[in-house]
């Protein structure tokens, strides 16, 4: 399946659940709604068209407006790539687990936890990951984090 | 070093006993100085600068530096790359188990006031003097091989300047 037909099979198959995103990017790039995610994703997964076997990262975004979690799927099988992405509120963001698709989202829905402060809701493990153990300063990637010795980059 | 920290006090009570306190003073701080072996310890690209001035080309053996691998038989710790607010405990601990005197090389913009991580970066200590305390310190993004040995020949004039009444 190449990249057109691919930007037509998968709005054709989940109807409004999907809408494509002009990115101008090689790979096609869907927005879904955060209550479809684990729909959506176990869906991708078990068609044997698509057949996405492999989670190749889950991203976290502070676009300054609002959160993103992007997803980026592959298949070995079909060699098919592409992402897509949630849009997220500000206020108690909080997003489902996909672990029950692809085992391997664990460690990053825990980033996107421990960085964003975004919730994963069904994970069982969202520990401290990535930042130093005795870490309380927040999620740092946040755009209004802010720390005593954190010095932003001066407007040009 | 309780010995040797007493050992000027009776001398000097010898007539003719401060040349030979001078003299040791002389032998210990030239020994120290040509033979500074320094810990493994590269976090970043800046330890690819520092191999290859313990490599033929620029040779640190020469000024009888020769790397470590344990604290324990180090007396210079020479900071090469980054160090992190994670990393920062760590390299606390390695310069603790080091047996005095002993140094320390702030090697690269990095370890010198943060570098290229001091704007905008969560994670990166703005130098690492405010983890240990710094001999020299060298810029650089990575310095050259000729830089570091410029630093540690700056060091060694540092420790030559040494006696024995200074040792803690």
């Amino acid at each position: 399946m190449n990249r057109d037909e691919l930007v037509s099979y998968i709005p054709d198959t989940f109807k409004d659940k999907v809408q494509l995103l002009d990115t101008g990017r090689a790979e096609p790039f869907f927005l879904i709604k955060a209550e479809n995610l684990l729909e959506f994703s176990r869906a991708i997964k078990d068609d044997p068209k698509l057949h996405m076997d492999w989670l190749s990262c889950v991203s976290g975004v502070d676009t300054g407006e609002h959160f993103e979690v992007v997803y980026s799927v592959a298949s070995v099988q079909t060699k098919i790539r592409f992402d897509y992405k949630v849009v997220l509120a500000y206020d108690g963001a909080e997003i489902e687990s996909v672990q029950t698709v692809w085992p391997g989202a664990n460690w990053h829905e825990r980033e996107v936890w421990e960085l964003y402060g975004i919730n994963i809701r069904n994970h069982g493990n969202l520990t401290r990951f990535l930042l130093p153990d005795d870490w309380d300063q927040g999620h740092p990637l946040r755009k209004d984090w802010d720390a005593p010795d954190f010095v932003r980059m001066p407007e040009k | 070093m309780g010995i040797i920290k007493k050992l000027p006090v009776y001398l000097e009570k010898i007539p003719g006993g401060n040349i030979v306190t001078t003299s040791l003073d002389f032998v210990f701080s030239q020994s120290q100085a040509s033979s500074l072996w320094y810990l493994l310890f590269g976090t970043a690209c800046c330890a690819i600068e520092l191999m290859a001035t313990g490599a033929s080309r620029y040779d640190f053996d020469r000024l009888g530096m020769i790397f470590r691998a344990s604290p324990r038989q180090s007396d210079l710790i020479i900071t090469a790359g980054t160090i992190t607010k994670k990393m920062a405990p760590r390299l606390r601990l390695l310069y603790d188990q080091m047996a005095e005197p002993r140094y320390v090389i702030a090697m690269g913009g990095c370890t010198v006031g943060g570098g290229p991580f001091y704007y905008d970066s969560y994670a990166v200590e703005k130098g690492v003097d405010h983890i240990v305390p710094v001999d020299i310190y060298i810029p650089g993004c990575p310095p050259r091989p000729e830089s570091l040995l410029e630093g540690c020949l700056a060091l060694q004039k540092k420790v030559k300047r040494l006696k024995m009444n200074d040792w803690s």
